[in-house]
Order: structure tokens, then sequence, then C-alpha cells
């Protein structure tokens, strides 16, 4: 027999006995980096948000917990719902850049809570040396 | 594509008005020596806008998803080289199963 092509039982043969996950790596590698870019954006967004509500503590992790649960749902939807065509595996669509963002959300709400209460506190002692 | 910018930067210019909105509440707070709460019920509306066209361009900008299965339509590599010297036959294929489907463009 010729090496690595089998021959003997052909007819009998079917597809499912060979189970050879392929798909193409760079269109993978492309939709990967949709999803980060959707999730980093929507990481500032959620920061800013929290930042301006004055979200603090556990508050502001169940909103970033929140955005990123609508974002996934989001991504699945533009992916029509059927992920195995562009993903493989569903941790892609759910998991990926989840911590990342954390950190940028994070970034985004301090600057924004911090930059609207300075903002305010001058706006404040500009206002008490005018009056 | 632009339309999806433009949603993006609609969404975060009614954001950066919340902000401000946002400023000037919490000064008059300030002035009158209260205690901030919560933000007034129209910065929650702007937000909620802000974050719904936000969320928009988010999906729609950075591009679509392509197929990553081999035997979709805009993945098919079927194509005869124009150039006879060239033709590869000794190659992967001989590792997948032999049931294939014949489709041609």
């Amino acid at each position: 027999a010729m090496a690595g092509h089998d021959d003997s039982g052909a007819s009998e043969k079917k597809a499912s006995d060979f189970d050879i996950p392929t798909f193409s790596n760079e269109n993978m590698q492309s939709n990967m980096k949709v999803i980060y870019y959707s999730r980093t954006f929507m990481s500032i967004i959620g920061g800013v948000i929290a930042g301006i509500l004055g979200f603090t503590g556990l508050m502001g992790f169940i909103f970033y917990f929140l955005v990123m649960a609508i974002t996934s749902i989001g991504l699945t939807a533009k992916a029509g719902f059927s992920i195995h065509s562009y993903f493989d595996s569903w941790n892609r669509i759910i998991l990926d850049g989840f911590l990342g963002g954390l950190l940028v959300c994070c970034s985004l709400f301090k600057l924004f809570l911090t930059g609207i209460a300075v903002t305010v506190l001058n706006l404040h002692v500009q206002h008490i040396n005018l009056s | 594509m632009a339309v999806g910018f433009a949603v993006g930067v609609l969404g975060v210019l009614i954001l950066s008005h919340a902000a401000y909105s946002t400023i000037q509440y919490r000064t008059l707070l300030k002035i009158t020596e209260e205690e901030f709460s919560g933000p007034p019920i129209n910065v929650v509306f702007e937000l909620l806008l802000g974050l719904v066209l936000c969320m928009w361009a988010a999906l729609a900008v950075p591009g679509k998803f392509q197929s990553i299965q081999l035997d979709s339509d805009e993945n098919r590599v079927v194509s005869l080289p124009s150039n006879l010297d060239f033709m590869i036959f000794n190659h992967r294929g001989k590792a997948f199963p032999l049931e294939c489907t014949l489709k041609s463009k």
C-alpha cells in the first residue's frame, strides 16, 4: 500500500472516519481581530459611562459585565447565530478579550471619574473666588 | 462602514454632552452643598442613547466576519492554472476524506 493513503474498503469509507478539524486560519484571525476591536471600543465606552455615572466598586464590575454580555450578544447576532462558520469555538465570542477589556474599562472609568470630579472642583473654586 | 463610523462619532458626541451636563449638575450640587446621589434623568437617557449608538458602531465598523469553512463559496480556491508548466498534484489533498462534493464556480 502507498504511504499515507489507505485504499482498502474505499467504498465503505465515510467522511466522518477522518475528523480533521480544518478551517481557514487567516479568516479566523481576521474574525478574531474584528471581535477584539469591537470589545475594546465597548470597554472604552463602558468605562466612560461608568465614570460619568460614578459607578464605584461592585456596581462598576456589574456594569462592565453587562456591557460585555450585550457586546457578546451583538457579536453573535452579527455572525448570524451560526458561530461555527466563523469561529472554532464559542469561547472566542464570549471570553476573548474579556480581561484586557476590563483593564481598558477601569482606566477610562478612573479617567472620567477623576476628570469630572476635578473639573467640578475647579469650577466650584472659581465660583467661590468670583462671588 | 462610513455610516457606522458616523453613528459612532454621534454616539461619542452625545456621551461628551452627557459628561458636560453631569459636570454642570455636580457643580450646581456642590454650590448648594448637596450630595451627588445620581445624575438627572435626561443625562441617563443621553448615556443610554450614546451607549446604543456606540454599540451599533462597535459592531458595524470593524468589518464583516469571513467564513472559515473551506468549502464555503467565498473560500473556494478552485482555479485551473493557466500556465501548464506549474501544476501541482502532490499536495495534502490525499490526507482528506475520499468523499467530496464536486462544486465548481
